[in-house]
């Protein structure tokens, strides 16, 4: 088939396509280091399932259309030009599933061509259109040779050829444009190749990378920075890591982070897409910028840290990590802090607790409780219960701490509280970019575990159970971490307590989003619900991943939100419509915020909001 | 001996004051108070007045810090200024006095001492420390969170001989180079534009100038910044009084207010509006049942909510 002139070109295309992706390389192996491990097992899984890409519905039929069928004929047509033998019959399968792919990437470009064209404004680029185009000239010419070259030469077989023949009904049998039509697929694939790089199509070889190195650990731990060398978070696209930056170039810029991110659909300026966007702009600038006047700080800090972006992404980019790195340069290099956050951290700094009420009141709650201090010596405490400050200052979630502890002695587990020597966990301080408050704290509160011997700590608060269980062991601890749901249901599965009494009729859970999405703890939950009597759980439309935030996390409980719907209002009037009477969550951030924005709609009959923990303790009975 | 160091000292502020007037760098002193300050009463005894020693916690006067802030906008005014921070007696709160620094002053000097004295001796000590150091400015806080005197501000401006107005709460250059117009605030929302000639000493209020939040390479560098000590004879200024007993405050708990996220909107407004507390009055019962009991029984009885044992008829 190849002329003597054909190796050449295909060496140059070759060629053009490897200093092109070298070059592609280059651009972000100017970035930090990290010590990621690749994942070769995962990333077939990923490639060959397509589960994560399918989640989009008709776009990811179109792309595993795609896919296969632009591999398989790659695979086939590269055999084909090797000389060996094999059976007709199998020559006949090959060529049969390849005309049937043919066809579907036909179909799949011809989707994606029309769906690129009907999208107007800033997230349309002129070079998605090129490549796809190129695809259509290559399928079309691709058939167009096929459908001649039957018409010339009239093979007997013609099953394995179906969509040849639909094409050769109307074409001539000219050899003439046989050869054109040959020479057309040859060179839009030779030039397909040489602008991979350039176009679009590079996330067919960076998206796998970004694959194949993604994130393995848990997903709610940040990155370690370290605080003496250089400025603190990111100032510019160099400062950060070269996974960072990868994860920059591997978008596609598909918009699901954005049609999922709850700043964005309640109308902040903030879009997850656009923050990859201005990464990957300043990456390819030849004089990086500072990234603060890419993206403002009504974006950086209107994000809820609530992982549906990182949920999301079908290859894996992770947006919120690069906002909380431009966080901490805010906080740390410039002292840009929002100004109603400010008295949040000054707490911190003096009283140790972000409620502001001091140390001295921690144990406030436990008066008369009979709760023991850990270090008591008769105790021999089975678990630490990390109250958290929400659970020992904030006046209603203090009921819930109360029912805890209530159920924790009907279970007779043998538990004591760390009390006066419970600082923050430092979540809010670091998630609002305030990495030194947070290693201050963290690093004081493992000192206390390591004074008395902690080995299992119940949390109640997911935002705490999250800094415990994934930030904490890389700064030294070492100790279970369970959350106060998980250890109740283990309670309940003992048989050490036992639910009577009926609380509600119909319930909704909230998933917050540290239990969930971050940390995949959705069943213990439902598991709950269903072993108190007379509960008829109703799903929210929007749950387990696709859980919708209350607006609280990240540090935007201490920040106004001025801009756009309020999110915790857009929860609340979901969580109406479905007609429950009682909406379970599991977190304090969640409970305030839902309460908040259900007694904003002024319903007639407002459905309740209570904690997991407390809807236990109601159906326990009270326990004196 | 010690009168010609006084008139030394006096010579050398004037000396310093010459200079100030050829020299455009604004020098700015900030006093700075640290205090001590136990915030909640969790301690079991009442000889103590119920106060336990670790709930203690150490901070600088926030006043001082809008000082600070002020002194900060001060320079940003001038133009170019340099920023001093004095503070008297032992450091006890020298990780929030990094951090003052780190807002953006230029050196520490502290008066080695003991802090526990009256106004007068205090303003004494700090006077000569400011003329040593020598000031365009001197800046403090309106009074202390601990003892509320609000003295020591105006007997700065005695011991310096120079003009105090109380109470600012915004500084503009004035029409020539020697001068502010600074505003104070009157009670009842009065407010005043004087314009006062320099060297002058200011006392602060709140106001809009939020003192900055440091950055991390600031702090770094402040923290390793050396402390000037400043040693003077105990004997040169004499207490006018003696604080002979004090009564700690009945301390209370922090409240924010917070009102029930359970009532309605109408509700919560209600509640805000009456201050969202409620008075507690009663008395905790503690120990064991029986006595707990007892104290129930007793009150019952007390507040005639028991009828009287008659006397039983045989």
């Amino acid at each position: 088939m190849l002329t003597s002139f054909d190796p050449l070109l295909i060496g140059i295309a070759i060629i053009v396509l490897v200093v092109g992706l070298s070059r592609l390389r280059g651009s972000w192996s100017m970035g930090q280091d990290d010590d990621r491990p690749g994942d070769w097992k995962g990333l077939l899984g990923y490639l060959f399932g397509h589960k994560k890409i399918l989640k989009t519905g008709s776009s990811g039929i179109a792309h595993i259309l795609l896919f296969w069928g632009v591999l398989f004929p790659l695979i086939v047509g590269i055999l084909s030009q090797f000389a060996f033998t094999m059976p007709l019959m199998l020559a006949g399968l090959l060529s049969f599933a390849g005309d049937i792919l043919g066809i579907a990437v036909l179909a799949g470009v011809v989707f994606f061509l029309i769906r690129r064209l009907r999208i107007k404004g800033p997230e349309a680029p002129g070079r998605v259109v090129f490549p796809v185009l190129l695809l259509l000239i290559i399928v079309l010419s691709g058939f167009f040779a096929e459908g001649t070259r039957l018409t010339i030469t009239e093979p007997a077989v013609r099953w394995p050829t179906p969509a040849g023949w639909i094409f050769a009904a109307f074409l001539p049998s000219s050899p003439v444009l046989m050869q054109l039509m040959v020479r057309v697929h040859f060179f839009a694939v030779l030039l397909f190749l040489c602008t991979l790089p350039f176009t679009f199509m590079r996330h067919l070889v960076i998206g796998p990378l970004n694959v194949y190195y993604r994130r393995r650990g848990p997903r709610g731990e940040l990155r370690q920075v370290t605080l003496d060398k250089g400025p603190v978070g990111a100032r510019g696209v160099e400062d950060l890591t070269w996974k960072q930056l990868l994860d920059a170039q591997a978008c596609v810029s598909c918009g699901r982070c954005e049609e999922n991110c709850p700043a964005f659909i309640s109308g902040k300026p903030l879009s997850p897409r656009k923050v990859i966007r201005e990464v990957r702009k300043q990456m390819e600038n030849p004089t990086p910028k500072l990234l603060e006047n890419a993206i403002t700080g009504d974006e950086m800090w209107a994000c809820t840290t609530c992982m549906a972006c990182v949920e999301e992404c079908p290859v894996y980019v992770e947006p919120m990590d690069k906002l909380i790195d431009m966080r901490r340069f805010q906080v740390m290099g410039r002292g840009m802090l929002p100004q109603e956050a400010r008295p949040m951290i000054r707490d911190l700094e003096i009283y140790g607790d972000v409620n502001g009420k001091g140390l001295a009141h921690k144990e406030d709650w436990a008066l008369n409780q009979g709760v023991p201090h850990i270090s008591r010596k008769s105790l021999n405490a089975e678990i630490l219960l990390w109250v958290g400050c929400s659970g020992a200052f904030h006046p209603r979630y203090g009921e819930t701490t109360r029912a805890l502890v209530r159920i924790l002695k009907a279970g007779q587990v043998s538990f004591g509280i760390l009390g006066k020597e419970e600082l923050c966990c430092g979540d809010s301080a670091r998630r609002l970019g305030d990495e030194e408050r947070f290693l201050e704290l963290a690093r004081k509160n493992i000192a206390s575990f390591n004074k008395y011997h902690v080995k299992k700590i119940v949390c109640l608060c997911p935002h705490g159970f999250n800094t415990l269980k994934n930030e904490y062991p890389a700064l030294g601890g070492d100790f279970e971490v369970i959350h106060a749901t998980q250890f109740v249901m283990e309670l309940i599965d003992q048989k050490r307590i036992s639910l009577k009494y009926p609380v509600a009729k119909k319930m909704a859970i909230h998933d917050p989003c540290y239990l969930g999405r971050v940390n995949t703890i959705y069943e213990p939950l439902r598991a709950l619900a269903g072993s108190v009597p007379g509960i008829d759980l109703k799903e929210l439309n929007r749950n387990r991943e696709q859980a919708f935030c209350c607006g609280g996390g990240g540090g935007r409980m201490w920040l106004h939100e001025n801009v756009g719907d309020k999110i915790n209002h857009l929860r609340a009037r979901e969580i109406s419509e479905n007609g429950v009477e009682l909406v379970g969550t599991a977190c304090p951030y969640c409970l305030t915020m839902l309460e908040d924005g259900i007694n904003s709609l002024e319903m007639e009959k407002p459905p309740g909001v209570m904690d997991m923990i407390e809807i236990v303790d109601a159906s326990l009975g009270r326990v004196y | 001996m010690f009168r010609f160091y006084f008139l030394s000292s006096i010579l050398s502020s004037i000396a310093n004051h010459q200079s100030s007037i050829n020299n455009p760098k604004m020098r700015i002193i900030v006093c700075i108070k640290q205090i001590s300050h136990i915030y909640s009463r969790t301690g079991m005894d009442p000889e103590k007045h119920y106060l336990a020693l670790e709930d203690e916690v150490f901070r600088i006067n926030p006043y001082d810090e809008l000082a600070m802030g002020m002194a900060l906008h001060t320079r940003d005014l001038a133009g170019e200024g340099e920023i001093t921070l004095l503070t008297l007696g032992p450091l006890i709160a020298e990780a929030a006095l990094r951090r003052c620094l780190a807002m953006g002053a230029d050196n520490l000097y502290q008066i080695d001492m003991d802090a526990n004295t009256d106004p007068w001796r205090k303003s004494g000590f700090l006077a000569r420390a400011i003329k040593d150091i020598g000031a365009d400015l001197v800046l403090c806080g309106k009074e202390s969170l601990d003892s509320r005197n609000g003295q020591v501000g105006a007997l700065l401006g005695h011991h310096l001989g120079i003009p105090f107005v109380s109470c600012i709460r915004d500084i503009v250059m004035g029409s020539d180079k020697g001068s502010l117009e600074v505003q104070r605030s009157g009670g009842r929302g009065l407010r005043e534009v004087i314009a006062c000639p320099l060297p002058a000493v200011f006392s602060v209020d709140l106001n809009a100038m939020d003192p900055p939040l440091p950055t991390y390479e600031e702090k770094k560098r402040c923290r390793s910044l050396p402390v000037r000590k400043l040693v003077y004879d105990r004997d040169t200024f004499v207490s006018k009084y003696i604080r002979t007993r004090t009564f700690p405050p009945r301390a209370r708990p922090k409240t924010i207010p917070s009102p029930d996220s359970r009532l309605d909107s109408h509700d919560r407004i209600g509640e805000l509006l009456s201050g969202s507390l409620v008075e507690k009055r009663g008395e905790m019962l503690t120990r064991d049942p029986e006595s707990q009991v007892e104290g129930i029984i007793s009150f019952l009885d007390g507040h005639g909510f028991l009828e009287p044992k008659k006397a039983t008829k045989e």
